[in-house]
Formats: C-alpha cells, sequence, structure tokens
C-alpha cells in the first residue's frame, strides 16, 4: 500500500469542524467558571459578558476557603503547588515502577501531611473538612475496594465452577440497579445501628484503640464511614468484574511456573501476578478514585452534615446560601483540578481500563 | 536417587471425563523419558500430575521412596518449562533466571555466580539485563530452561517446550536440550506431540493415547516392534501404511509356502516371517492388519534384483522429490485401516493409500504404473479386533 500525505478534503474539514465544536462544547462551561472564579462581582454581575480585560482577584478563593480576609493568596497557591509536584512527581515513580505502592503511599502521605498542616499556617473554613472528608473517603474507598476486588477478582477468574458464575451474575445484578434503589435501605440500615448503639450503651464505650479525637460516640449515620462502607458497596462489583478481566488475561501458566519455581500460592500472587497487573490496578484504582470523589447522592442521605466537596458545592448554587457565584465557581475550580491533573498523569491506564478485555497484555 | 515412578494413576475431571487411566510408569535416575501422543490424549495433565497442578483421583506418584501425592508443588524439588514459556514478563532474564534461588533464600553472591553460569551454558550471557519481550522465541524458550537448570531439581517437567518455535529452531534445540540433559544427568519428563521429538531425545519413549499407556520402549524398540496399530501409524514419518488383507498357506511339498492377499494383489511373506510369530498361524484365510514402513517400499527399476513375488503394482499418485530420497505416493485397492490417531489428515484415511521411500534415482513420474519392490521380512501383523500385534 502506498502511503501519501492526507489530502485537505471536505469531509476532513467537516470531520475536523465537528471535532472542534465538540470540545469547545465540552470546554467551554469550564473556562466560563475558572474565569467567573478570578473575576469581582460587579464583572459577573454586569449585565454585558466581561470575557477579556477584567480585574483578576483570587477573593472567591479566599472567602470558600479560609476564615481571613487579608491573606496572600500567592503564599496559598505557590503552598498548592507544592504539595501537588511532590506528589505528582511521586506517583509518576510510581506508575512506572514494578512495585508502585511505596511510592503511592508516599504520594498519599505528602498529601496527608499538607492537609494536616494546613490549618496550622492558615485559618480554614467548615468547607476545609469538606475537602479533608472528600480525600479520606476517597482513599479509604479506594483502599477497601482494591483489596476485596483483587482477591476476589483473582478468584473468580481462576475458578471457572457454577457458583463463581452466579457471583458474578449476582453482582451485575446489582451494578445494573439504580442508586436511589440502594440509598433508603442504607439509610434505615444505619439508622437501626444507630439505634441499637444507643439503646444497648454500646456507642458511648470507651475504646481506648479506637478512641479518635472529635468522636464522642460510636455511631454509623452522619460518619465518613457510612460513605465509605455505602461507596465500597455500590462499586465493588465494578472493581471485581473489571480486575477479574484483567486477571484473565495473565496466562494461568505464570502462577503455576511461579509454584514450580517454590513459591507458595501467595507468593505467586504478590510476586509474580501483582507487578503483571500494576496497570489494571492503577486503572480500576481510578475509576473507584473518580466514583468516590465525585459521590453526591449517598453522601446527601447519610450524612447530612458529614459533607464532601460535592455536596458542598452544590449548597452554594441552591440559593440556601447567600455566598456569591464566584464562591461557587471557585469551588468547581478547586475539586476538579486535582482531577485533571491526576487524569492527565494517568491517562493511558484510564483508556486501558476503557478497553479492558479487548486488548491482550 | 531421583527415580520417579508412577503407580496406576487416575485422573476424573469433575464432568465424568476420565483424562488419564490406569498409568504406570517408572523413570530411572537420570533417564530422559519422553510422553508423546495426540492432542487430548491426556499427556499433558499426567506431566501436570507430577508438577502438584493437577489433583491426583486415585493412584500414587514417588520420587525416589517419597510420596508425592499431598505434597505442594513449591515442595516437589522439580522445575518445569511450559509451552508458552511463562518467563515472568516485569523481571528481567537475570531476574527471571534467579527468582527460584530468591525463593530459597540463596544468598545474593551466589544466586549471581548461579545465573552467570546458566546463562552461560544456554549462551544467554547477552540477554542477562534484557526484559523477555525483547527476545526473539529461541532466547525466550532458553531462559525457560535456564529458570529450571539453576535449580539443579530431582526432575525436570518439559510441556512441550518446542512447539512454539519454527521449524530450524526447533530442531537445533532438540538436539541442545537433550545436550544439556545428558550433562547435568537430570531425570526427565518430557511431554510432546511431535514424535520426531520423541524419537530423538528421550532414552525411552511412552506412547499414551485417550488417557490410556499404549506401550513404552526405547525408540528403536517403539519403530521396530510397535504394540498395537496405533502406535505403528503415530511414530514414523511419513506413518506406516496400514492395510486389512487375508494371509494364506500354500501347502507344498518343499514345505509351506505363506502369501498375503492385498486387495486385487498377492505378496508372498517369506517363510521365516511365519516362523518367527506362531501365533499368525491361526488367522490363516482371516483378515489381519497388515502394516508396511515407507522405507520398506523401494523402487523396482532401482533394485531389479528382488523376488518378483514380492512385488506390488500401484499408479504413482503424488511423487514429492527431497533430494535425498523421493517419497511416492500410490494407492492400492486393499481397504485402510484407521489407527485412531485423532490428528491424522482424513485423507489418510482414505482406502488403499499408500506411502513409499524410494531412492533418489528412482523415475517413477506421476501417472506412471510402478512395480515396487516390498521387503516381506519387514512385514508387521496385527489382529484386526484388537489391533494388537502378532508377534509370538
Amino acid at each position: 500500500m502506498k502511503l501519501s500525505r492526507p489530502s485537505i478534503r471536505p469531509s476532513r474539514i467537516a470531520l475536523h469542524a465537528v471535532m472542534i465544536l465538540l470540545v469547545v462544547w465540552s470546554v467551554t462551561p469550564f473556562v466560563w467558571t475558572a474565569q467567573t472564579s478570578i473575576k469581582f462581582t460587579r464583572d459577573v454581575a454586569s449585565k454585558t459578558p466581561v470575557l477579556w480585560g477584567y480585574e483578576t482577584t483570587a477573593n472567591a478563593y479566599r472567602n470558600f476557603w479560609l476564615d481571613s480576609d487579608d491573606v496572600n493568596m500567592w503564599g496559598v497557591l505557590a503552598f498548592v503547588l507544592v504539595v501537588a509536584a511532590i506528589a505528582a512527581a511521586l506517583g509518576l515513580i510510581g506508575r512506572r515502577a514494578r512495585h508502585g505502592w511505596p511510592w503511592f503511599l508516599g504520594a498519599t502521605a505528602v498529601i496527608c501531611v499538607a492537609l494536616w498542616r494546613f490549618p496550622r499556617f492558615w485559618e480554614a473554613n467548615d468547607e476545609y473538612d469538606f475537602l479533608v472528608n472528600s480525600v479520606v473517603v476517597t482513599l479509604l474507598t479506594m483502599l477497601i475496594s482494591l483489596s476485596i476486588g483483587l482477591l476476589a477478582g483473582y478468584g473468580l477468574a481462576r475458578y471457572t465452577g457454577i457458583s463463581g458464575a452466579v457471583i458474578l451474575i449476582v453482582a451485575l445484578g446489582f451494578r445494573a440497579l439504580p442508586r436511589t434503589a440502594f440509598v433508603l435501605p442504607y439509610f434505615f440500615g444505619a439508622k437501626e445501628i444507630d439505634e441499637w448503639l444507643t439503646s444497648t450503651g454500646v456507642g458511648s464505650w470507651n475504646f481506648p484503640l479506637i478512641d479518635f479525637p472529635g468522636i464522642d460516640t460510636l455511631q454509623v449515620l452522619d460518619t465518613r464511614l457510612a460513605i465509605v462502607l455505602a461507596l465500597v458497596a455500590v462499586n465493588q462489583p465494578f472493581t471485581i468484574w473489571m480486575l477479574r478481566s484483567f486477571f484473565i488475561e495473565v496466562p494461568k501458566e505464570m502462577e503455576e511456573a511461579a509454584m514450580m519455581d517454590g513459591a507458595t500460592r501467595l507468593q505467586a500472587f504478590r510476586k509474580v501476578i501483582i507487578p503483571i497487573m500494576w496497570p489494571a490496578i492503577i486503572a480500576t484504582g481510578l475509576f473507584t478514585m473518580l466514583l468516590a470523589y465525585n459521590e453526591y447522592l449517598f453522601v446527601r442521605v447519610l450524612a447530612p452534615t458529614e459533607w464532601t466537596l460535592p455536596v458542598a458545592i452544590v449548597s452554594l448554587t441552591g440559593g440556601e446560601s447567600s455566598r456569591t457565584i464566584t464562591e461557587a465557581a471557585a469551588a468547581s475550580v478547586s475539586i476538579t483540578l486535582p482531577i485533571v491533573i491526576v487524569i492527565i498523569l494517568f491517562q493511558k491506564h484510564l483508556v486501558r481500563g476503557l478497553g479492558a478485555g479487548a486488548v491482550k497484555g | 536417587m531421583s527415580t520417579v515412578t508412577l503407580k496406576n494413576l487416575i485422573k476424573d475431571y469433575p464432568n465424568g471425563f476420565r483424562a488419564i487411566t490406569d498409568l504406570s510408569l517408572h523413570l530411572d535416575d537420570g533417564e530422559f523419558l519422553v510422553l508423546v501422543g495426540p492432542s487430548g490424549c491426556g499427556k499433558s495433565t499426567a506431566l501436570r500430575m507430577i508438577a502438584g497442578l493437577e489433583d491426583i483421583t486415585s493412584g500414587d506418584i514417588y520420587v525416589g521412596d517419597r510420596r508425592l501425592n499431598d505434597v505442594a508443588p513449591k515442595d516437589r524439588d522439580m522445575a518445569m518449562v511450559f509451552q508458552n514459556y511463562a518467563l515472568y514478563p516485569q523481571m528481567t532474564v537475570a531476574e527471571n533466571i534467579a527468582f527460584p534461588l530468591k525463593l530459597r533464600r540463596v544468598p545474593r553472591a551466589e544466586r549471581e555466580a548461579q545465573v552467570r553460569q546458566a546463562a552461560e551454558i544456554l549462551e544467554l550471557t547477552e540477554q542477562l539485563e534484557k526484559k523477555p519481550a525483547h527476545l526473539s522465541g529461541g532466547q525466550r524458550q532458553r531462559v525457560a530452561m535456564g529458570r529450571a537448570i539453576v535449580r539443579h531439581p530431582a526432575l525436570f517437567l518439559m510441556d512441550e517446550p518446542l512447539s512454539n518455535l519454527d521449524a530450524k529452531l526447533r530442531v537445533q534445540m532438540r538436539a541442545d536440550i537433550a545436550g544439556i540433559q545428558r550433562e547435568l544427568g537430570v531425570t526427565t519428563f518430557y511431554v510432546t506431540h511431535d514424535q520426531v521429538e520423541a524419537m530423538t531425545m528421550g532414552d525411552r519413549v511412552a506412547v499414551i493415547k485417550d488417557g490410556i499407556l499404549q506401550q513404552v520402549d526405547t525408540p528403536e524398540g517403539i519403530y521396530g516392534s510397535p504394540d498395537n496399530v496405533f502406535v505403528a501409524a503415530f511414530i514414523g514419518s511419513p506413518s506406516m501404511n496400514l492395510y486389512e488383507a487375508t494371509l494364506e498357506r500354500h501347502e507344498e511339498a518343499g514345505g509351506d509356502r505363506y502369501s498375503v492377499v492385498l486387495g486385487d494383489q498377492r505378496l508372498a511373506v517369506p517363510s521365516e516371517v511365519v516362523a518367527e510369530r506362531p501365533a499368525l498361524t491361526e488367522h490363516l484365510n482371516r483378515p489381519v492388519v497388515v502394516g508396511i514402513r515407507p522405507e520398506h517400499l523401494e523402487d523396482a527399476a532401482v533394485v531389479a534384483d528382488h523376488p518378483d513375488d514380492q512385488r506390488l503394482d500401484a499408479t504413482v499418485d503424488v511423487r514429492e522429490a527431497l533430494g535425498a530420497e523421493t517419497l511416492v505416493h500410490f494407492n492400492l485397492s486393499a481397504p485402510s485401516v484407521d489407527s485412531g490417531d485423532p490428528d491424522a489428515l482424513d485423507e489418510l484415511r482414505d482406502s488403499g493409500r499408500c506411502t513409499a521411500r524410494f531412492s533418489a534415482s528412482s523415475t517413477a513420474r506421476v501417472g506412471d504404473r510402478a512395480r515396487v519392490n516390498v521387503d516381506a521380512r519387514h512385514l508387521h501383523f496385527f489382529d484386526r479386533q484388537t489391533h494388537l500385534a502378532i508377534r509370538s
């Protein structure tokens, strides 16, 4: 076949026009929001939209996150950028390493330490607690979902008996049901547990090991725990199915070879299978992360006051709040940027995850 | 002493399929035994049972005096080479070969020395830092060998290790593996569907079909006196020609004379052939299976000095000049016998098809009516019902 340079044909022009239109269509709202977040209220409120040449300000960010009016936002930005850069660098190394988890653990630790230290430098708002909630819920959901998903996915990929198929079909059924079908049962279930904890007095016991500061009574409803448990439950079928499809691509001979070489089944899993699965674990982890980070419904119902960021942002736009539209925009940008960074870093894995099972590894 | 003994091994699958029926085998210390059979005959299952990767329904496996039935694969002290090599893609060649040693907590210095030594034997020294994805098929095969030999195990298990290589490389690796095995003296259980590998590599060959052991013998023994029709047809390339024929006796003054009626032709059988197999006389005037190896057929135009009553006439269908010899296919009107090899091509089951290995100087052309010398001293006889060899 002769390779020629693509010629300019009307069909190509049309194709590109459509693609450009689609990009503009999806990016415009975000650009608009980003612009709004750095404008003064008078420009946002003006009748004719001010698209350029406006005066910029970080007031919206300051008002949303901080409890003080005279903070130099450049300092905050520098802090956030340094933390993000360190975490991203560790993530990049972990993505390439054979055993990536120490690096990802490091990145997570950097973020956690930063979140912990931040209020010591600047006085933060309630919204800051919601950010912490978001991070904690996301990380815990990822950790639990992946742990269960790896073991279950491996087992279900290797075991081909009828009961394995039944588990998979049931899991798929739960995945297919609408979220709203679960949220009320979870709510009532959590309520029942809390009532039991209160009535028996167990809730007010003092457990020395889990005596976290700020937790006086043991309860489920309105805690991060409730959100994590619910998210793990609804997300687990997806994690299992996705990891299973990756495990199936790993030849059975791999762990058999390891066992012949002198490994136990667990060693074979840890030392041979997991390193091969590493890209798949990253992909599945990313999908779980997006799900937990973006969750609205479960948080709204199961945690009436322990919000995560999506709920906090929605509360700004509903008219219940006197906050301005610029703050809502600032909040939107703040919640989106970390995800954008993660997706840019790991987009290859996400694409691979979307095509799971289609490509032989 | 790494002798291996299999006693009455049986493997039933949950769906009721019996993969292995009553398999008993013994390997001497340092012996190279090849288990050969057509696809789906249970040979890989047998190997995997020895490895511990497959449960044993009943029967026993011993290495030396140690019963291994309930021993985990990792504790069996066996090394296995897989058909697809099963190299660990995330590790370099050196790490792949060192992996079994690492699991055994061999100190780093000793580990590196042993890896280097194995790499030298296998000519992999240049490749040690590469990942398996960057190796050729032959190199990957050698890494898999390296992972096996570095451990000095009691037993090598090899599951069709050459079947993913191209033909030329296969011939070379065949010799290499056999050479390494002899050098190391490790007892080896080798599974293949390729009867050429079985013949060239094994100290002894075990032929298996449908989970049932057919015959165990040296390559020469298996080839020269196959126990049944299946072994006769399976071992040897081109295959032995097998026909239904009738053995007749002509009583004459100078002693009885015998002949075989092949379709519409008659072939004299030297009386010593019958004398060696007294049981043949019980099959007189009844159909038996007669086998003729292709190399026992020769163009009468090349070798004129041959008894005239030990000749057949046939029309040449296909001629394949291979240089050193010429394969000639023709048709005898006698009915062929199906050996039961599921891998055999259907056209080979066609009635009367015959393959002969003529000298290269044969001038037989397609369409010619050829005279074919039959070396009747090398005929094989089998019972038509049981397909067992008539030898005694």
